[in-house]
C-alpha cells in the first residue's frame, strides 16, 4: 500500500507530480483522486462540511465522480488552503468581477502548478517548434497575484528565452515595441507565440488597425484566455478570431483558447473558433446537471465541474457556473451562465457589487 | 372616450387586477378627481384640469410582466398612446408572452391605444412626452442620457425588499404562511420580493426555520403552475445550497430536495442578495446592527413586510435607509394601485395642469 501523501513536504509534492505526469489509467486516476480527496477532506473545514452535507466521506467514496465539488464562489468567502497555518508561497486572486470581492487561491509552493501548467501546455502541443513566446499581460513580478501571469512566467522560464516578453506594464500595453520585436522575429523566420486575454487582443486589434498585417512564420500561434469578464464591451469569439487571424496571417486552427482559472492548477485547451476543449490526463471535466449533480448525456448542456489532481493546496473538485456541452471526446465551452439569467428591477449580487456604497444619514 | 369610459373598460377586462374602486381611488388621490382629465374641477377657489401626455413610452423589464401591466393600465387611464418596448430577446420569453396576452385581453377601444416594439423606436422615443422604464440601473442610466429636458422620465431601477419579524419565537403558522406567500409569489423575481427575513438576535432559529419551511412547502404545493426551473435556475439554487453547506450555515430543504424553495440561516447580518427563485435568507440583527447590515442596499429598499408591531425607532431606522413602503407580511407583492412605486405618484407625474383663476 502506498503511503498517504503529505503535501506539506517537498519530497511528497515531487512524488505526487511524478505520479500525475506518469501514464494514468482509470485505476491510477481513481486512486490519486481518492488520496487527494482524503487529504483535503481532513484539512479544509469548509470542504469537509460540504462533503458531509452530501453524505460523502473518503471511506465511503466508491468513485471519483462522487467527489463533491466546491462552488467556485466559495473561494471568495472562505480560505480553502489545505495547509492550515502554514505560510502560503503564492496567493492568486480572481478578478472579483461578479461580487466585487476577489477569490483567493493559496498555494503552499508554486512547484506543482509550475510543473503541471508547463507540462499541460507542452502536451497540448504549444511548445512544438520552440516558438518565441510573448505575453500581453503584466509580468509575474509586476502582478504577483495573477495565476495567468505566473503560468506565462513558468512558460518563459521553461523556454529559456530572454529579452522583453511581457508587453503590459504599469497599466498600459506597449504595442509599438512589441511590434518591432515581432518584426525582428518574422525577419529571422522564428515561429512566434502570442498569449493574452481576449480583451488584450481586442486592444491590440484596435491599436494596429490600419497597419499592415504581420505574416507570422509557419508554426506560430496565438492563445487567448479569460473572456471579457467585467469589461465594458465584448466581441463575439468568431469576430475576435477572424480579426486575430487577419492581423497575424495565421489560420483559425493556429488560435488557441486556454480555459483555466485562478482556483485551479490545470488548464484545458481548444483550437480554432469551434474547437473542443481537452484536459490533460491529470484533470477531468464533467459537464453536470445542477438539478441532479450528475453528468449530462453526450450532446446535452450542463455546468463545467473540474476535478484537478494537481490542485493539492485547496480543493480538487470545483463547480463552476460555466456552461458547456458534453461531447464524445471533451466539451464545448459555451460561456458564463450568468449572462443567460433573466434580469429586471430586482437587485442581484453583480448589481450590488457595481453600485457605490451610499451615504446613510446618521440616525 | 372619457376617463370614466376607459376606467370602466379596464375594470371590466381585468376586474381582479384593476378593481373599479381602486382605479377610482387612484384617480382621486393622484389627480384630485376622476374627471380631472375631461373637464374643469374646482380647486382652491379656482379651476384646474389635467392634460394627459400624448405618448407614453414604456420600457418593460424581463423579470416580471406585472409591472408592465400596471404601467400600461395607468397610461390607458390617461388615454395616452402607449408604446411598449418589450423585454430583450435574451430575457425570459415568458414575460413577453404575458405582456402580449394582457394586451390581447384588452377591449378593442383600449387596445387601439397600445403598440409594441421589440427594440426602442428612436422616432417614437423622441416624440414621447413620458418615458416609464423598468430594469437595471445600467438601463436607467443609458435611457436617461437619451431623454430630453422636456420629457418626463420615471425610472424604476434596482430595488430589493425584505421581511422583518418582530417576535419570531411566537410566529404563528398563519404568519409563517404570509411570509411564504411573499417569498414565493412571482418566484421572488420582482423588487417587491423579500430576499431576506430579518429577525432579532435572540431567536430560536431551529423553531423558526421549521415553521417557515413547513409554510413554504404548503404554499409551494398550492401553486398551480410551478415556475420553471431551467439549468440556469437550478445552478443558482444548487450553488446557494452548497455554499451554505460549506459555510456551515443551517439549511432547510424541501422534501426530495426539489427546487421550489430553500431557507438558509446566514449568521452574518449583512444583506447579500439571494439567487431568488425561492431562496430566502434568515439574518439575525439587533436594531443597532441593522443600520450597518442594510447599508449596502440603503435607498434601494422598496418594501419592508412586517410581522408584528415595530417600534417607532425601528421604523425611523428603515425610513433613514430609504424604505419606501411598509406593509403586513403576505401583502408585499400586492400593493394597492395607489402605491407610490419607488416613491412616484405616476398619474400625477405624467400629467400637466391647466389653471383657470377666478376672474376679477
Amino acid at each position: 500500500m502506498l503511503l498517504q501523501p503529505d503535501f506539506s513536504q517537498p519530497a511528497s509534492r515531487r512524488a505526487w507530480t511524478r505520479r500525475l505526469l506518469a501514464p494514468l489509467d482509470d485505476a491510477a486516476w481513481e486512486e490519486l483522486a481518492g488520496e487527494l480527496f482524503a487529504w483535503q477532506f481532513a484539512r479544509v473545514p469548509a470542504y469537509r462540511r460540504l462533503s458531509l452535507g452530501h453524505g460523502v466521506r473518503p471511506r465511503n467514496l466508491s468513485s471519483w465522480r462522487e467527489i463533491p465539488a466546491m462552488p467556485q464562489q466559495l473561494f471568495k468567502l472562505e480560505n480553502l488552503f489545505s495547509h492550515g497555518e502554514l505560510k502560503p508561497g503564492a496567493i492568486y486572486e480572481t478578478s472579483g468581477t461578479t461580487t466585487g470581492q476577489p477569490g483567493r487561491q493559496h498555494l503552499l509552493h508554486t512547484d506543482i502548478y509550475r510543473a503541471i501548467s508547463t507540462e499541460g501546455a507542452r502536451r497540448a502541443g504549444l511548445f512544438a517548434g520552440e516558438p518565441q513566446l510573448h505575453f500581453l499581460t503584466p509580468s509575474p513580478a509586476e502582478a504577483p497575484h495573477s495565476s495567468l501571469g505566473a503560468m506565462f512566467g513558468f512558460w518563459q522560464r521553461a523556454s529559456r528565452q530572454s529579452g522583453p516578453r511581457f508587453w503590459a506594464r504599469k497599466g498600459s500595453f506597449h504595442f509599438d515595441n512589441f511590434r518591432k520585436t515581432l518584426l525582428a522575429h518574422v525577419k529571422a523566420g522564428h515561429p512566434i507565440a502570442v498569449s493574452g486575454t481576449a480583451f488584450s487582443f481586442v486592444h491590440l486589434l484596435e491599436a494596429w488597425e490600419g497597419l499592415p498585417p504581420l505574416r507570422l512564420p509557419k508554426g506560430s500561434w496565438l492563445l487567448e484566455t479569460g473572456g471579457f469578464k467585467g469589461r465594458s464591451r465584448e466581441v463575439p469569439k468568431a469576430e475576435l478570431y477572424a480579426g486575430m487571424s487577419r492581423l497575424f496571417t495565421v489560420p483559425d486552427q493556429a488560435i488557441w483558447n486556454e480555459y483555466g482559472m485562478s482556483e485551479l492548477s490545470s488548464q484545458a485547451y481548444a483550437r480554432g473558433t469551434s474547437g473542443l476543449h481537452q484536459t490533460p490526463p491529470w484533470a477531468r471535466v464533467l459537464v453536470c446537471d445542477p438539478a441532479t449533480g450528475r453528468e449530462v448525456r453526450i450532446g446535452q448542456r450542463g455546468l463545467v465541474r473540474w476535478i484537478d489532481l494537481a490542485n493539492t493546496d485547496s480543493v480538487l473538485a470545483l463547480q463552476t457556473l460555466d456552461l458547456a456541452e458534453r461531447t464524445a471526446t471533451g466539451f464545448r465551452l459555451i460561456g458564463r451562465m450568468a449572462k443567460t439569467e433573466p434580469r429586471g428591477c430586482s437587485l442581484s449580487a453583480e448589481d450590488l457589487a457595481a453600485r457605490p456604497t451610499p451615504a446613510i444619514p446618521a440616525h | 372616450m372619457t376617463t370614466r369610459q376607459r376606467l370602466d373598460l379596464l375594470a371590466r377586462a381585468y376586474p381582479r387586477l384593476f378593481p373599479r374602486v381602486e382605479l377610482q381611488r387612484l384617480l382621486r388621490t393622484q389627480l384630485g378627481a376622476i374627471d380631472a382629465l375631461d373637464g374643469w374641477i374646482q380647486r382652491d377657489g379656482g379651476r384646474v384640469r389635467a392634460r394627459a401626455p400624448k405618448i407614453i413610452y414604456h420600457i418593460c423589464a424581463g423579470n416580471l410582466a406585472v409591472s408592465a401591466w400596471t404601467s400600461l393600465a395607468q397610461g390607458l387611464l390617461l388615454g395616452a398612446r402607449n408604446v411598449m418596448k418589450l423585454p430583450g430577446e435574451r430575457e425570459d420569453a415568458t414575460t413577453t408572452r404575458e405582456i402580449l396576452a394582457f394586451i390581447r385581453g384588452l377591449p378593442a377601444a383600449l387596445r387601439r391605444l397600445v403598440e409594441t416594439h421589440r427594440a426602442i423606436d428612436d422616432k417614437l422615443f423622441a416624440q414621447a412626452d413620458v418615458i416609464v422604464a423598468f430594469g437595471s440601473d445600467a438601463t436607467m442610466e443609458s435611457l436617461r442620457t437619451r431623454t430630453r429636458w422636456d420629457q418626463k422620465f420615471i425610472a424604476h431601477g434596482h430595488a430589493v425588499s425584505l421581511l422583518w419579524i418582530t417576535d419570531p419565537d411566537r410566529l404563528t403558522m398563519r404568519q409563517a404562511g404570509a411570509c411564504a406567500v411573499d417569498v414565493l409569489t412571482y418566484d421572488q423575481l420582482g423588487c417587491l420580493s423579500p430576499q431576506a427575513i430579518y429577525i432579532p438576535a435572540r431567536t430560536d432559529i431551529l423553531l423558526l426555520g421549521g415553521k417557515l419551511s413547513a409554510a413554504l412547502e404548503k404554499e409551494w404545493v398550492k401553486i398551480p403552475s410551478k415556475p420553471a426551473r431551467p439549468l440556469s435556475v437550478t445552478a443558482r439554487i444548487s450553488e446557494a445550497r452548497d455554499i451554505a453547506l460549506a459555510m456551515g450555515h443551517r439549511l432547510w430543504l424541501p422534501p426530495k430536495k426539489h427546487f421550489g424553495w430553500t431557507v438558509i440561516h446566514d449568521p452574518s447580518p449583512t444583506f447579500r442578495p439571494s439567487p431568488l427563485h425561492g431562496v430566502i435568507y434568515l439574518r439575525q440583527a439587533t436594531e443597532a446592527q441593522l443600520r450597518a447590515a442594510l447599508s449596502p442596499i440603503a435607498h434601494r429598499i422598496s418594501t419592508v413586510g412586517m410581522v408584528g408591531k415595530t417600534s417607532s425607532r425601528l421604523e425611523s431606522l428603515f425610513l433613514s435607509l430609504g424604505v419606501s413602503r411598509f406593509c403586513a407580511a403576505g401583502h408585499m407583492q400586492f400593493p394597492p394601485l395607489t402605491w407610490h412605486h419607488d416613491g412616484h405618484a405616476p398619474l400625477a407625474e405624467m400629467v400637466t395642469w391647466v389653471d383657470a383663476e377666478p376672474s376679477a
